[in-house]
């Protein structure tokens, strides 16, 4: 088999500023902010996202209606 | 959408080299004159392979894994065995679509490319009407690429757009999404128009670096909308790279998706009418990896010098801003076909949000000037010099400035 592609180092995306950033970072070169912190808030915040609409769709089919 | 359209590749196939994609120019002749045409289409190329070159060549894609085909011109459909190449690309289990200027991509033909099992077409729509045909070369051409566009969505295939991001369609853009999806698209690539062939030709239409700034806040924002409303917008690989909007506009199926660097050559490559093997299909003939005349397929693929660049080369080998980049490593310059065609070599992109916002912190812009012609054949290019001024239009000296970085 002929020699193997490249693939390219991952960066991570900092939820702070949307900008993505080197895996060694602790802080966002950026915006400053600290990328563990922001990653557990954004986390938080889309797990209950997706809790609120669970339940919303459950209340819609308990009406009956499409969610 | 849950799922990556097959001609996606994953870092395990990038690793292992497989042509995921390929991009198949199976004639050259073409019934548009496009102002931006990187190939010069028009009359076929006297060498063009015979059906039965183009039938073995199938036979070889999905021997090396090949999942999608597409298929382009000049205008595919101008070729008389377009629809036997098409069922032979399916019958040998790979995806196959289109991608048409739609002149005469009539409700017939695409009837009859369903038939023979083509799963979408893509139509080339350059911006409104008026902007539209001036580009296309001819009158008339916006309103029969709309209706090959709700054809094809009629058809149950997977209806396309594909739009050239220039000075005349940047201010259209917003106005075009509306047209398109009421048209039927589901689909909508975006490219930035590379100086290449006839659009070398043709420096009042290209984006300046500094537009940057201007254009990828308008895609994010587009991007959301579309996807609201059920149309998936992809960026072509060169519209980019990073910046705060990268996130919004390489989402496919999640956020932590980026740009990667340019996968001529990895994952894809281009084919051209005479069986001339490229990594990438809008590079310039210094890319030509050989001719399926005489190798095979898969002795180009794993063995040709001028195919192997994206995988040699380094963070040593980029120059200008990309060199000291903080995404050089990553980004690899960006698009090497625009960076070829604008400076004559790859390995430095000024068509660059991050560059463009860094540009400006510091108070300054980029300006491309040409200062050679192309020579006038297929997928040839000029040269345009590099110049740094600022950014702040009254501070800028009414004549070219003498200090300036001029590539290289």
């Amino acid at each position: 088999m002929a020699e193997q592609g490249r693939v390219a180092p991952r960066l991570r995306l900092c939820r702070g500023c949307s900008q993505f950033v080197r895996l060694d970072h602790a802080d966002c070169p950026f915006c400053g902010g600290d990328l563990d912190a922001l990653e557990a808030d954004y986390d938080e915040r889309r797990d209950e996202l997706r809790r609120a609409t669970d339940a919303l769709r459950r209340a819609m089919a308990d009406r009956g209606e499409e969610p | 959408m849950n799922e990556l359209p097959v001609r996606y590749a994953g870092e395990e196939e990038s690793a292992a080299r497989i042509p995921v994609s390929i991009v198949w120019e199976i004639t050259l002749a073409c019934d548009l004159a496009c102002t931006h045409c990187g190939s010069r289409a028009g009359r076929r190329r006297r060498d063009e392979l015979s059906t039965a070159e183009a039938l073995d060549l199938v036979e070889q894609m999905a021997e090396l894994g090949t999942r999608d085909v597409g298929l382009i011109g000049g205008e595919a459909y101008l070729r008389k065995d377009w629809l036997e190449i098409v069922a032979a690309v399916r019958a040998a289990g790979m995806e196959c679509g289109l991608q048409s200027g739609g002149r005469n991509l009539n409700a017939e033909r695409i009837a009859k490319a369903a038939a023979a099992g083509m799963q979408g077409i893509g139509l080339s729509i350059d911006g409104l009407r008026d902007v539209h045909d001036e580009v296309r070369g001819v009158p008339g051409s916006f309103d029969l690429a709309v209706a090959a566009l709700r054809n094809t969505a009629a058809s149950g295939m997977v209806a396309t757009v594909n739009t050239q991001i220039n000075t005349r369609s940047l201010p259209q853009l917003r106005e075009l999404m509306e047209i398109i999806i009421d048209a039927g698209a589901t689909n909508w690539q975006l490219a930035i128009t590379v100086a290449m062939g006839n659009a070398a030709d043709h420096p009042e239409l290209l984006l300046q670096p500094w537009q940057m700034l201007e254009l990828m806040p308008l895609l994010a924002e587009l991007s959301l909308e579309a996807r609201e409303r059920g149309v998936f917008l992809q960026p072509a690989n060169n519209i980019g790279y990073f910046g705060p909007h990268e996130s919004t506009l390489r989402n496919v199926v999640e956020d932590e998706i980026h740009w990667h660097g340019c996968v001529a050559g990895d994952t894809v490559f281009g084919i051209e009418a005479d069986g001339t093997i490229k990594s990438c299909p809008g590079l310039p003939r210094d890319y030509a990896g050989g001719n399926i005349r005489d190798r095979s397929l898969r002795d180009i693929w794993e063995n040709s010098e001028p195919i192997a660049f994206t995988r040699r080369r380094t963070v040593d080998d980029l120059w200008g801003f990309c060199r000291t980049c903080y995404y050089a490593e990553v980004c690899m310059g960006g698009c090497t076909w625009t960076s070829h065609s604008l400076l004559g070599r790859p390995g430095n992109n000024p068509m660059c949000h991050h560059r463009a916002l860094e540009m400006d912190k510091a108070g300054l812009r980029e300006r491309l000037v040409k200062v050679k012609d192309a020579p006038g054949h297929a997928f040839d290019h000029g040269e345009f010099a590099l110049l740094v001024e600022p950014a702040v239009p009254a501070a800028r000296p009414a004549r070219v400035p003498d200090r300036i970085l001029v590539h290289g």
